[in-house]
């Protein structure tokens, strides 16, 4: 077993298109994701643009970013068990995130 | 009301019954100026709920956090709009205040389902026009969004949007309030307000729209504020007739389509499908609405629900009473919609003959020059009276007409029926139209 991480990009605004009942079905879709027995671990992560640290030689810099070119940002993580990148995929291709237009980054968990 | 629910598992359609309610809640406080403001309040509630819920886990009770956050939305919504309130300080106490109650203390819910009153007393003022305030009364009290609304109507979503901010418009300008009317303004507000309530209905009931369910929410929905009339001090027995009306027809819904997805008329339905607690319900308004010496129509179209709740088998209608009732109706409403609900009762009392003719005058009427049921009923009694070559055109006819998929299949069905040696004959009965 390996572990994977799913990076959930998405456009914020485009929930607010979302009647409320429609938006209950979504929450009710993501909340069954998280009950999954593959699913170690979930985080959302808050609505801001965050802070972006950069280096200049011996000073650093500290900035509101990132402010991607694009409407999507990252909005949240999750960590699933699973075999192999096959086995991963075929997991995160039925999360609701994609349903709902947004895009999932799979990425393994390094280990040895 | 009580959602002590497991963990994790929402009750149906809260998000939508409580943006209803805290929409109307906000709108008392805010006032109607604020309406804007109370929509978005809730909305910003209901998405931070969706951000959080599926990772921190679903609070203990989630009317109650809705109900929070939505107030701090609105509190930091009043304190940026500084300028369009006037009175921001004594708003923003009067929010705090009520943020710290909760939807269940008591008292409470009494007077949210009493701001919800209110709100769709407001939304159904005489300066709205009744479209806009049937498309304001879905989307504030209703919790429906535009494109909901446009889908029930078959409307496009600009032409909602239009009348919602025509109507908005008027809440401004007028400076409509949540204050109800006194007198014979309340008198005329609650006849208003039960004709939208109807309208929601008939629009839910009338076609399949596909396999859509919005319109069944829309018959759920009118239902529901029906009973929420019923339930207050303006009760009357016309507005239980016509929650008697609702409940009793729309026992019939789960019915009226089969598994493959097929139309059931109502000679053909598995009573046993039909809504028992609906009908109970129906027969305990019913029993209520006869109390007065008012006669509504509501009266007569719950008089014959509930004449067809009554049958145990369709075979066992009393067609008679039916009939005799749809002659009241008629007088009432002389529309050639109710003239050609009467000619199915018509056929079964008089025979095919006598209701062909009573609906031949009624194809030259503009209304229903377009309208399948018209023709599916001409075609059933022609076909009953052994003409299948004329049924046959005209239930072809009646397959160019605007209809939902299910209804399509019946009239292809129909249509093979013409062209058997030996017909089944297959009585059309009210199922056409009020299945």
């Amino acid at each position: 077993m390996a572990q994977f991480m799913l990076l959930l990009y998405d456009n914020p605004e485009k929930w607010k298109t979302l009647s409320p009942d429609e938006m209950q079905k979504a929450l009710e879709k993501y909340m069954g994701w998280v009950k999954q027995p593959f699913t170690l671990d979930s985080k959302r992560l808050a609505p801001d643009p965050g802070r972006v640290l950069r280096s200049h030689g011996k000073r650093s810099s500290v900035s509101d970013g990132p402010y991607s070119e694009t409407k999507e940002v990252l909005g949240g993580y999750y960590t699933i068990d699973a075999a192999d990148y096959d086995a991963a995929v075929k997991l995160a291709l039925e999360h609701p995130h994609l349903e709902y237009g947004g895009t999932i980054e799979l990425r393994k968990v390094y280990s040895e | 009301m009580s959602t002590a629910a497991e963990p994790g598992i929402l009750i149906e359609h809260l998000f939508r019954r409580q943006s209803g309610r805290m929409v109307a809640h906000f709108t008392r406080l805010l006032g109607p100026s604020g309406l804007d403001v109370a929509e978005e309040a809730v909305q910003e509630a209901m998405l931070r709920a969706l951000q959080s819920w599926p990772h921190q886990g679903t609070p203990p009770n989630p009317e109650a956090w809705l109900f929070r956050v939505a107030h701090n939305v609105a509190i930091d919504r009043v304190r940026r709009n500084q300028m369009s309130f006037g009175k921001t300080e004594e708003l923003i106490g009067e929010l705090s205040r009520s943020a710290g109650e909760h939807p269940n203390d008591p008292g409470v819910p009494e007077q949210l389902g009493d701001d919800e009153l209110s709100m769709i007393f407001m939304c159904c003022h005489p300066d709205i026009s009744t479209d806009a305030q049937v498309a304001l009364s879905l989307k504030t009290v209703g919790g429906f969004s535009v494109p909901e609304i446009a889908r029930a109507f078959l409307l496009d979503d600009a032409t909602i949007a239009q009348r919602l901010v025509r109507a908005k418009r008027q809440i401004r300008k007028q400076g409509l309030t949540l204050e109800r009317p006194t007198g014979p303004g309340m008198e005329r507000r609650l006849d208003a307000v039960l004709s939208v309530i109807y309208f929601l209905f008939n629009e839910g009931y009338a076609a399949l729209a596909g396999d859509d369910l919005i319109r069944f929410d829309l018959c759920r929905e009118a239902l529901r504020l029906g009973r929420l009339v019923a339930s207050s001090s303006l009760a009357s027995p016309k507005v239980h007739a016509l929650v008697a009306l609702m409940a009793l027809q729309g026992a019939r819904l789960p019915a009226r389509v089969n598994e493959a997805g097929d139309l059931v008329l109502l000679d053909d339905q598995d009573r046993s499908r039909w809504d028992e607690a609906s009908l109970a319900l129906g027969f305990g308004h019913f029993d209520l609405s006869i109390a007065g010496n008012e006669i509504s129509r509501y009266h007569i179209e719950a008089a014959i629900a509930a004449t067809h709740a009554r049958s145990a088998r369709g075979k066992a209608t009393d067609w008679p009473l039916i009939l005799q009732l749809y002659d009241q109706l008629l007088a009432f409403d002389p529309s050639p919609v109710v003239a050609l609900n009467r000619a199915v009762a018509l056929a079964k009392v008089h025979g095919p003959a006598k209701a062909l003719e009573a609906i031949e005058p009624l194809q030259e009427e503009p209304r229903l020059r377009e309208y399948y049921l018209l023709l599916a009923l001409r075609g059933q009694l022609l076909l009953e009276l052994g003409r299948e070559p004329e049924a046959a055109t005209t239930f072809r006819s009646a397959l160019e007409c605007r209809c939902s998929e299910p209804e399509r299949r019946f009239l292809r069905r129909k249509l093979a029926d013409c062209n058997q040696s030996a017909p089944s004959y297959r009585a059309l009965t009210p199922g056409a139209s009020r299945a």
